[in-house]
C-alpha cells in the first residue's frame, strides 16, 4: 500500500471512530448544568465543629476515667476549639492523669498551669481529624444523594487540601429539598428531661429557670421545641431542661424506615445496635415516669413520658409530612454529618432554560455553520469542497473526543465549537491563499500545492500553538463552564490541525494522484 | 471570487493616528468604566444572588424593585431577559453581609406575598419539583390504581406534568396541565382544587457567596495575565521580543477597547464573559502571528529591506487572508450574537467585537508597536527605516540586555 492509501486510511479511521465514540449524541455526550437544568453547589464543611465535639468528647472521657481512678472533684472546662482545662487536680494526681493522658487521649499534650492542667491537641491530630469529618462528610453526602436516585452526580473535594466539596446533580428539580438533605446535619439524640416531668414542655424560658432558681445547673442544658397547629404552621415554642449526657445518638443507630403513629401520622420508625438496645434500655427502665426528648440538629422534636422500660426500637413522633419522613429516614441511614454545612456557591438552572438554550444554540450553531459553507464556496469554488469536508471531519472529531473522555459539553462549549469553525477554516483560508500565491507566480498545480502547505504551515502552528496556550490557561484556571469552553477549544484546535492540514493535503493529494497532469485547480 | 488581490496599501503611514486614535477609545472605555461605575459586574465576581423569573403576565420593573426594596434589598438590579413577549426578568441582588448563602429565599417569599397572595400552603405547580407533586397525587389517588400502585403511577403522571412544564416555563392556565399526556380528568380536577398554578416560575436560581466571589474575581485576572505573558514568551521565543512585544500590545488594546465598548453596552461581566475575552486574547494573537510570519519571512528573503517598507508589503499579501478569516469568524460570532439567546449573548458580542477590533490591531497597532519598540529601546540610534537586520526562524531577540529585563517587565 502506498503513503495516499496510509493517510487515507488515518483520517477516515479518525472520523469513524469519533462517529462511534459520539453516536448517537443523545446518550454520548455529556450535558452541563447550564444546558439540561440542574445543580451546581460548593460547600464548605465547617471542620471546626468536628474538632469541638472530638475536644468535648475526650474532656469528658479523662473526667470519667480520672473519676474511676479514685480522683474526685475534678471539674474540665473547653476552653478553645481544640483546647480545654482541668481544675481541681492536686500534685498528687498528676501521675494518674499522665497515665489515664497516655492510655486515652494520645493526640492530646498538657502542662501544669497554677492549679490548672492545660490541654491541648497536637496539629498532627487536629489535622487527621479535620481530614476524616471532610471524608466522612464526603461518604454522608454521597448515601443521602445516592438514596435521592440522581444519575450521574458528581460530588468531589474540590482541590486536594481544602474543606470544600462540590456538589452537581443534573436535572433535579427540586433544589430546596436536596439542599435541606444534604444540609441536614441529622445528629439525633435521646436525652432525659430533666424539668418539666412527665411529659410535655414549659411555656417560657423564665418557668424553667425559675424552677432552678435562676441559673441552671451544669449538669443539665436548655432546648425548644418549635410546636405546629394541624396544617403544620408554627405556633410557638416550648422550653425544656435537658440532662447533658446523651442516652444514645443516632450512631446507635441499626436501622430506620418510615411508618404510621397511632393517629395514622407519619413517623419513623427506628432499631437499635445491639450496644446501643442495652444502653437504651437500662436508662428508660431506670427512669419510668420522666420524659424521653428525641433531640434532632438541637431542636427537641417530641418529648414523650417513658411508661415502660424500651428495649431496641421505637418511633420518632414530630408532626412531620411523609416526605419529611422520608428525608429523614435518608439521612437518618446515611449517618450523621461530622460538621456542619455552608453553601458558599449555589446554582439551580431549571430544565427549560436549558433547553431554550440548547435551542437557540444549536440553531445559531447551524445557521453559523451553513453561513462559513456559502462563503467558503463562494470565495474557494471546488478547493472550498475540501474545506468544508475536512470541517466536517474535524466537528466529528470534536464530538467524538468529547464523549470519549466523558468531558461535559456546555453553552461556552458550544460556543467554543462555532468559534473553532470560524477558526478552523482560517487554517485553509492561509493554505488556499498561499496556493494562490503561487499559482499567479506560475507555478504547476503539484508546485503550488505543496509550496502553499510549505509556506503556511508555521503560520498554521505558531497561530494555532498561541490559542492552544491561552486554552490551556482558561483551563487552569476557569471553573465550570469555562472550562467546558476552554476543553472544546482545545480539542477543536487539535481537531483543525489534524484535519485541516493533514486531511485537506490528503484530498488535494488524492486529485492530484488521479489526474498527476491537472493544470487548472478550482480555487 | 478574489479579493484583495496585489494591494499596496501604506497602512503604516498613518501610524501616529492610529495609535492615537485607539487610545482615544480606550480612554472613552475606561472613563465609562471608572468614572461612571459602568462596568456591570455579575454575580460570578461580586458575589449576590440573581434569579431569573418567568411570570404569566407582563411584570412591571418598577413593582419588582419596589418589592425587593421592601424585602431589604434596596440595590437589586432588575433587567428584562430574553426576547419581549415571554416575560421573563432577571433579578440580581448583591451579598447579603455575614452571610454566605444569600438572600434568595427571602427574594422568593417578597415576590410570592406579592404575586401570589392568599396562597396558603397549598402547592404551586408551577414550583414544585416532581416528587412533591407525585406525593400529593398518591395521597388522595384520584384515578383509584390502589395504595400498592399509587407511587410508581403518580410519579409517571408528575414526570409528564413537569415535562410540558419543561417546555412553557410556566403554566398559565390548567388546560395546559390537563393536556400533559396520562393526565386524567380526575387528576386535574384534583389539582385544580388543591394545588394551585402561581403566577411565576423560577428558570434559575444563583447564589455565589463572598468567598467564592472574591476567588473567582482572583482566578479570572490571573488566566488573563498568565494567557497574556506566556503567550507573549512564546512569541518571543519564535520570532523576537520586539514581535512578543508589538502583539501583546494589540492583544491588550483589542481587550481594552471591547471592555470598554462592553461596558457601554451594559452587558454582564460574569465567568462566561471571562472566556470570551480569553478567546479574544487568542483570536487577536493568532492573527497578529500571521502576520508577523509573513514579516519574517520576508526578513529572511530581502535581507536589506527598510523593516517599515517590509512590514507594509508583509501585511498586503495577508491581508486577503486577514479579511477572509475575519469574514468567516464574524459570521459563526454574529449568528450567535442575534440567534443565540440572552444567556450567550453576552459572550458573543465580546467575539464580534473582538474579531473587529483583532482583525484593525493586526494591521494598524501590532506593527506599529514593534515598529515603536524598535525606535525606543531596540536598537538604539538605528532608524526603522534602515534595513531590517537578520532574523532567522527561532532567532533569539538581539536586543541589549537592558531592553530584554524592561520587555519582561
Amino acid at each position: 500500500m502506498n503513503n495516499l492509501a496510509w493517510r487515507g486510511i488515518v483520517i477516515v479511521g479518525a472520523a469513524a471512530l469519533a462517529l462511534w465514540a459520539a453516536y448517537p449524541p443523545k446518550e454520548k455526550i455529556n450535558l452541563g448544568l447550564d444546558l439540561q437544568g440542574g445543580i451546581h453547589l460548593v460547600l464548605q464543611v465547617e471542620t471546626v465543629d468536628a474538632l469541638r465535639a472530638e475536644t468535648d468528647k475526650d474532656m469528658e472521657r479523662l473526667r470519667q476515667e480520672l473519676l474511676d481512678q479514685g480522683l474526685a472533684g475534678v471539674q474540665n472546662e473547653r476552653t478553645g476549639d481544640t483546647a480545654f482545662v482541668l481544675r481541681g487536680v492536686e500534685q498528687t494526681g498528676e501521675p494518674v492523669v499522665a497515665k489515664a493522658a497516655a492510655s486515652f487521649l494520645p493526640g492530646w499534650d498538657w502542662r501544669r498551669v497554677g492549679d490548672e492542667l492545660r490541654f491541648e491537641m497536637t496539629s498532627p491530630h487536629s489535622r487527621g481529624l479535620e481530614e476524616m469529618a471532610i471524608n466522612q462528610a464526603l461518604q454522608t453526602i454521597r448515601n443521602r444523594i445516592d438514596e435521592f436516585g440522581v444519575a450521574e452526580p458528581v460530588i468531589a473535594r474540590q482541590g486536594l487540601d481544602s474543606n470544600r466539596i462540590v456538589v452537581q446533580l443534573p436535572g433535579v428539580d427540586d433544589p430546596d429539598r436536596v439542599k435541606r438533605l444534604i444540609k441536614n446535619t441529622a445528629f439525633l439524640e435521646f436525652r432525659l428531661v430533666d424539668y418539666p416531668p412527665g411529659g410535655g414542655g414549659a411555656p417560657t424560658r423564665e418557668a424553667i429557670l425559675d424552677h432552678y432558681g435562676g441559673s441552671l445547673p451544669p449538669t443539665v442544658e436548655l432546648f425548644t421545641e418549635d410546636t405546629r397547629d394541624r396544617q403544620g404552621r408554627l405556633t410557638g415554642q416550648v422550653f425544656y431542661a435537658l440532662e447533658k449526657k446523651r442516652v444514645i445518638t443516632g450512631r446507635d443507630l441499626r436501622s430506620a424506615s418510615p411508618g404510621s403513629g397511632q393517629f395514622n401520622q407519619p413517623v419513623v420508625q427506628f432499631s437499635l445496635t445491639p450496644d446501643g438496645g442495652r444502653l437504651f434500655g437500662d436508662a428508660t427502665g431506670a427512669n419510668v415516669g420522666r420524659g424521653l426528648a428525641i433531640v434532632l440538629d438541637g431542636k427537641v422534636m417530641s418529648a414523650p413520658r417513658i411508661n415502660s422500660r424500651i428495649g431496641d426500637s421505637g418511633i420518632i413522633e414530630g408532626r412531620f409530612t411523609s416526605q419529611e419522613v422520608q428525608d429523614l429516614v435518608t439521612v437518618l441511614r446515611s449517618g450523621a454529618l461530622p460538621a456542619a454545612i455552608t453553601y458558599l456557591e449555589d446554582r439551580t438552572v431549571g430544565p427549560s432554560l436549558g433547553a431554550d438554550s440548547i435551542r437557540s444554540g444549536l440553531r445559531a450553531g447551524l445557521i453559523g455553520t451553513a453561513l462559513v459553507v456559502v462563503a467558503m464556496l463562494v470565495v474557494y469554488l471546488g478547493s472550498g469542497i475540501n474545506a468544508i469536508l475536512m470541517l466536517g471531519v474535524n466537528v466529528i472529531l470534536i464530538f467524538g473526543a468529547l464523549a470519549y473522555f466523558g468531558a461535559t459539553l456546555t453553552l461556552p462549549g458550544i460556543a467554543g465549537i462555532v468559534l473553532t469553525v470560524g477558526m478552523a477554516v482560517d487554517a485553509s483560508v492561509l493554505v488556499f491563499e498561499r496556493i494562490r500565491e503561487e499559482l499567479r507566480a506560475g507555478r504547476t498545480v503539484k508546485a503550488a500545492v505543496d509550496a502553499g502547505f510549505g509556506n503556511a504551515l508555521s503560520s498554521i502552528l505558531d497561530a494555532n500553538i498561541t490559542t492552544l496556550i491561552a486554552a490551556l490557561f482558561l483551563f487552569q484556571f476557569g471553573t465550570g463552564p469555562v472550562r467546558g469552553f476552554a476543553v472544546t477549544l482545545s480539542i477543536g484546535i487539535l481537531g483543525t490541525l489534524f484535519a485541516m492540514v493533514f486531511g485537506s493535503r490528503w484530498l488535494f493529494d488524492l486529485r492530484l494522484a488521479r489526474d498527476p497532469r491537472l493544470e487548472k485547480l478550482s480555487i | 471570487m478574489q479579493l484583495l488581490r496585489d494591494t499596496n496599501i501604506d497602512f503604516l503611514k498613518y501610524r501616529r493616528f492610529w495609535i492615537a486614535f485607539s487610545l482615544a477609545v480606550i480612554a472613552v472605555g475606561l472613563v465609562a468604566i471608572f468614572y461612571h461605575g459602568k462596568l456591570n459586574v455579575g454575580i460570578d465576581f461580586a458575589g449576590g444572588t440573581q434569579a431569573t423569573l418567568k411570570f404569566s403576565e407582563r411584570p412591571d420593573v418598577q413593582a419588582l424593585r419596589d418589592i425587593a426594596g421592601g424585602a431589604g434589598f434596596r440595590e437589586a438590579v432588575i433587567q428584562r431577559f430574553g426576547e419581549v413577549g415571554t416575560n421573563e426578568v432577571m433579578v440580581r441582588i448583591p451579598i447579603v453581609e455575614g452571610s454566605e448563602e444569600g438572600g434568595g429565599a427571602d427574594l422568593l417569599a417578597a415576590l410570592d406575598a406579592r404575586y401570589n397572595p392568599g396562597a396558603g400552603g397549598a402547592l404551586d405547580v408551577n414550583r414544585s419539583g416532581s416528587d412533591a407533586l407525585a406525593a400529593l397525587l398518591a395521597e388522595r389517588d384520584p384515578d383509584g390504581v390502589g395504595a400498592a400502585a399509587a407511587v410508581s403511577h403518580y410519579e409517571g403522571v408528575a414526570d409528564a406534568i413537569l415535562a410540558v412544564r419543561k417546555d412553557l416555563g410556566l403554566f398559565t392556565g390548567w388546560s395546559q396541565v390537563s393536556g400533559a399526556p396520562g393526565v386524567s380528568g380526575a387528576v386535574s380536577s384534583l389539582l385544580q382544587s388543591q394545588a394551585r398554578l402561581g403566577s411565576f416560575a423560577v428558570l434559575s436560581l444563583e447564589n455565589v457567596g463572598p468567598q467564592v466571589g472574591a476567588e473567582l474575581r482572583q482566578r479570572g485576572v490571573l488566566a488573563v495575565v498568565f494567557s497574556l505573558l506566556a503567550m507573549m514568551v512564546y512569541i518571543w521565543i519564535r520570532f523576537e521580543l520586539r514581535f512578543g512585544i508589538g502583539a501583546v500590545m494589540a492583544s491588550l488594546h483589542d481587550v481594552l477597547v471591547t471592555v470598554g465598548l462592553f461596558a457601554l453596552a451594559g452587558f454582564e461581566f460574569n465567568l462566561t464573559t471571562v472566556a470570551a475575552f480569553l478567546a479574544l486574547v487568542g483570536y487577536s494573537i493568532n492573527d497578529t502571528v500571521v502576520v508577523f510570519d509573513r514579516v519574517r519571512e520576508n526578513m529572511r528573503k530581502h535581507r536589506t529591506e527598510p523593516l517599515m517598507q517590509l512590514m507594509n508589503r508583509s501585511i498586503n499579501q495577508t491581508l486577503s487572508r486577514t479579511v477572509l478569516t475575519a469574514g468567516t469568524t464574524l459570521l459563526a460570532s454574529g449568528t450567535l450574537l442575534f440567534l443565540g439567546g440572552e444567556v450567550i449573548r453576552g459572550f458573543a458580542f465580546v467575539m464580534t467585537i473582538g474579531v473587529i477590533v483583532g482583525t484593525y490591531s493586526s494591521i494598524f497597532i501590532a506593527a506599529p508597536f514593534a515598529l515603536l519598540w524598535e525606535q525606543l529601546v531596540g536598537r538604539r540610534g538605528e532608524a526603522a527605516d534602515k534595513p531590517a537586520a537578520t532574523a532567522g526562524k527561532g532567532a533569539p531577540a538581539p536586543a541589549k540586555p537592558g531592553a530584554r529585563r524592561r520587555g519582561q517587565s
